[in-house]
C-alpha cells in the first residue's frame, strides 16, 4: 500500500482517461494482467476502493499507468484529480498473464478498453504482439495506436463497421490463424463478460489456447470478502464448477478453467 | 502506554481489537500487510460442516456510507479449515489468536460443528456462533430472529462444547435485541457479539433490477455505527455477559464509542476492505486515548459512559 502522487491525469478521448502514478515499487513488480486497487477519495459516498488494470509501467521513472473510462461517480472523481495530488494504491494485485514461449505468437484479444490490461505483454513477450480489438464504434477503440507505436499488428472489428471489419472481434481469429499456417498462437483476452465467454467458446472450438482476464465487481481486492467470485470448471463437483476469487486466483484464468455459463 | 490487555470471558486478549468475521477472510489474506499477532484476535469467515458455494453474483454493492453484501457464507467446510494448508494450520504458525465463526442449517448441524471444533481445538481460542447471517436461506438469521429457535441453538451448542468459550453473534434485525442477549445468557453462552449486518436493499433504477443477485443483503460500514452503538449500550444494561461490539467501526474513535457503551472488545469489519491497516490504527488510537484521559488500562473505560 502506498500514497502515490499523480504525475499526469488526462483525457485520451471521449470518456477514456489516462492517469500516471509515481509508484516505484509497484512499477517494478507489476506484470501484465495485474491490477491496482485505488482509494479515489475519502468521501462517505465512495467508501470502497476501485480496481483498475495496470496499463503500463516504467520501472526507470518509477511510474505506473492506468487507463480508465468514466462510468460512474467514482471514476468521475478520479478524472477530476490533478497532477500533484495523491491516491492511496494497493498493488500490484492478482494473477498475471503468462508470457508465451519465443516460438509462439502472442495475440491480445480486447473488447473496448480491455486493451489496457494486455498492453504490458508488448514488453514481456519476445515476439510482436498481435492485437485483435473490438468495439461498438470507432469512437470506443482505445489504445490501438499505442500498440501500433510498438510495432504490433493491430486488427480492428466494430459492431457498426465504422472502423476495420464489421462484426465481432472473435471473427478476426480464424483469418489470423489461416494466414499463418503451421504457427503456434497463445491468446490473451480482456473485455466485457459476454465477449470473453464468446472468445472462450471460439478458442475451444478452434483448439487454441490462452488466458482470459475475468474481473468482477470488487470489494477488498485481496481475497478476504469473496465478493468478486467467478465460476470455474470443476469436474469433481456435481454441478461442474466452483467459485474462485477474481482478485486472487484471478483476474487472469487459464482458458481451460473458464466456465461458459457465468 | 496504557495496558491494553483485555479479559474477555475466559480469554485474555493482547488488546481489545479483533477483525469481524467475513471481512478478513481466513486471516492469511492480510498476513502480508502486518503481523497478525498484533491483533487481539482474528475472527475467521463462517465455517459449516461441508464446503458451501455461497450466493450468485453480483454479491456486493456500494451505498452511501457503506455497502450491502450477500456473499451467502461461501466457505471450505470444517475439515478443510482444520487441516488445509491455507487455513488454521497457517494461522497457528503465524501465532494469531483465532476465533472461529461457525454456522449450520439445523440445530443438529450447529451442535456437530461446534463439537468438532471443541474436540480439535488446538490453535482455536473461541467459537463465535453465527445465528444472524441475513443472506442464507436456511440457518443464520432464521435462528437469530426467533428467540425460541435462538435459545435451542445456543443450548445445543452449549451442550456440545466443553472447552472453548462460546460467543453468540446476534442479529440487529429484531424488535428488541436484548431479548436475544438474555436468551444467550440464560442458555449459558460465555459472551455475545453484535451487531451482524442490517437487512437492506438497493436498486439499479436504469436496469430496474436489484443491485445484488440475492435481492436483499446485509448493510455494513460507517452508516450502521449509531445503530450498533445503541444496541451494545442496551445489551450492556440488560446482561452481564461480555460484549464483542462491532458495526461500522472505521477508526479508533468509533471503537472507543463501543467500549464506552459497554463493549469489552471490538471488531473492525468493512473498514478492512478500505484500509488493510485499519485494525492497527484502531489499536494505536485506543492507546493514545487512554493516555490522554489518564487511564491505566482499557478495562477502565468499558461501559464508562456518563449519563
Amino acid at each position: 500500500m502506498a500514497q502515490a502522487q499523480i504525475r499526469e491525469n488526462s483525457i485520451l478521448h471521449g470518456d477514456y482517461h489516462k492517469i500516471v502514478f509515481a509508484a516505484p515499487e509497484m512499477a517494478a513488480k507489476a506484470r501484465a494482467g495485474q491490477f491496482v486497487h485505488v482509494r479515489i477519495d475519502e468521501r462517505l459516498d465512495h467508501v470502497l476502493r476501485r480496481p483498475f488494470s495496470i496499463h503500463d509501467t516504467d520501472p526507470q521513472s518509477g511510474t505506473l499507468t492506468v487507463v480508465y473510462k468514466v462510468v460512474g461517480s467514482g471514476t468521475k472523481n478520479l478524472a477530476a484529480k490533478k497532477a500533484g495530488e495523491f491516491c492511496d494504491l494497493l498493488g500490484p494485485l492478482g494473477s498475471t498473464f503468462t508470457a508465451c514461449a519465443d516460438d509462439v505468437i502472442p495475440v491480445a484479444v480486447a473488447g473496448g478498453y480491455g486493451s489496457a490490461a494486455t498492453f504490458l505483454l508488448t514488453r514481456e513477450c519476445k515476439q510482436k504482439v498481435v492485437l485483435l480489438i473490438g468495439a461498438r464504434t470507432k469512437k470506443e477503440l482505445v489504445l490501438d495506436d499505442a500498440y501500433r507505436a510498438c510495432g504490433c499488428d493491430v486488427r480492428v472489428a466494430t459492431d457498426d463497421g465504422s472502423c476495420g471489419t464489421q462484426g465481432r472481434v472473435t471473427a478476426l481469429i480464424a483469418p489470423l490463424v489461416a494466414e499463418n499456417p503451421g504457427k503456434k498462437f497463445f491468446f490473451y483476452g480482456c473485455g466485457p463478460l459476454p465477449m470473453l465467454l464468446a472468445l472462450a467458446k471460439t478458442l475451444r472450438e478452434m483448439k487454441l489456447d490462452g488466458e482470459l482476464s475475468m474481473d468482477e465487481i470488487m470489494c477488498c481486492g485481496v481475497g478476504a470478502c469473496f465478493g468478486c467470485v467467478v465460476k470455474v470448471n470443476d469436474l469433481s463437483s456435481p454441478q461442474g464448477w466452483h467459485y474462485e476469487r477474481s482478485c486472487v486466483e484471478g483476474p487472469v484464468f487459464p482458458l481451460e478453467k473458464i466456465y461458459l455459463e457465468q | 502506554m496504557a495496558d491494553l490487555t483485555t479479559k474477555f470471558a475466559s480469554l485474555t486478549l493482547k488488546n481489545p481489537v479483533t477483525t469481524a468475521s467475513g471481512t478478513f477472510g481466513y486471516g492469511l489474506e492480510y498476513a502480508d500487510f502486518y503481523d497478525l499477532k498484533k491483533l487481539g484476535g482474528v475472527i475467521v469467515k463462517g465455517i459449516k460442516s461441508a464446503p458451501s458455494d455461497g450466493n450468485k453474483m453480483p454479491r456486493v454493492c456500494e451505498v452511501a456510507g457503506g455497502m450491502i453484501n450477500a456473499i451467502g457464507l461461501q466457505g471450505p467446510g470444517v475439515d478443510a479449515f482444520l487441516h488445509g494448508e491455507h487455513y488454521l494450520p497457517a494461522l497457528k504458525k503465524l501465532g494469531a489468536t483465532v476465533i472461529v465463526n461457525m454456522w449450520g442449517t439445523s440445530v443438529g448441524e450447529y451442535a456437530d460443528v461446534a463439537a468438532r471444533f471443541d474436540a480439535e481445538n488446538d490453535g482455536i481460542a473461541a467459537l463465535e456462533v453465527n445465528i444472524s447471517c441475513p443472506n442464507v436461506k436456511a440457518g443464520g438469521a432464521a435462528f437469530g430472529t426467533d428467540v425460541k429457535r435462538a435459545s435451542e441453538v445456543i443450548r445445543a451448542v452449549r451442550c456440545a462444547v466443553r472447552k472453548l468459550p462460546v460467543i453468540i453473534k446476534l442479529s440487529p434485525n429484531v424488535t428488541d435485541i436484548t431479548e436475544f442477549a438474555r436468551a444467550a445468557e440464560a442458555e449459558g453462552a460465555d459472551a455475545i457479539s453484535l451487531i451482524n449486518t442490517l437487512s437492506a436493499m438497493a436498486i439499479d433504477i436504469e436496469k430496474k433490477r436489484p443491485r445484488i443477485a440475492n435481492v436483499t443483503g446485509g448493510l455494513s460500514g460507517a452508516c450502521i455505527k449509531p445503530v450498533a452503538v445503541r444496541m451494545v449500550y442496551q445489551c450492556h444494561k440488560a446482561v452481564k455477559l461480555p460484549i464483542l461490539g462491532m458495526g461500522g467501526i472505521s477508526c479508533g474513535a468509533d471503537a472507543v464509542e463501543f467500549l464506552l457503551a459497554g463493549a469489552t472488545a471490538v471488531s473492525v469489519g468493512t473498514a478492512n476492505f478500505v484500509d488493510p491497516y485499519a485494525p492497527l490504527k484502531v489499536i494505536d488510537f485506543i492507546n493514545d486515548y487512554l493516555d490522554r484521559h489518564h487511564h491505566k488500562s482499557v478495562s477502565e473505560i468499558i461501559g464508562a459512559l456518563e449519563l
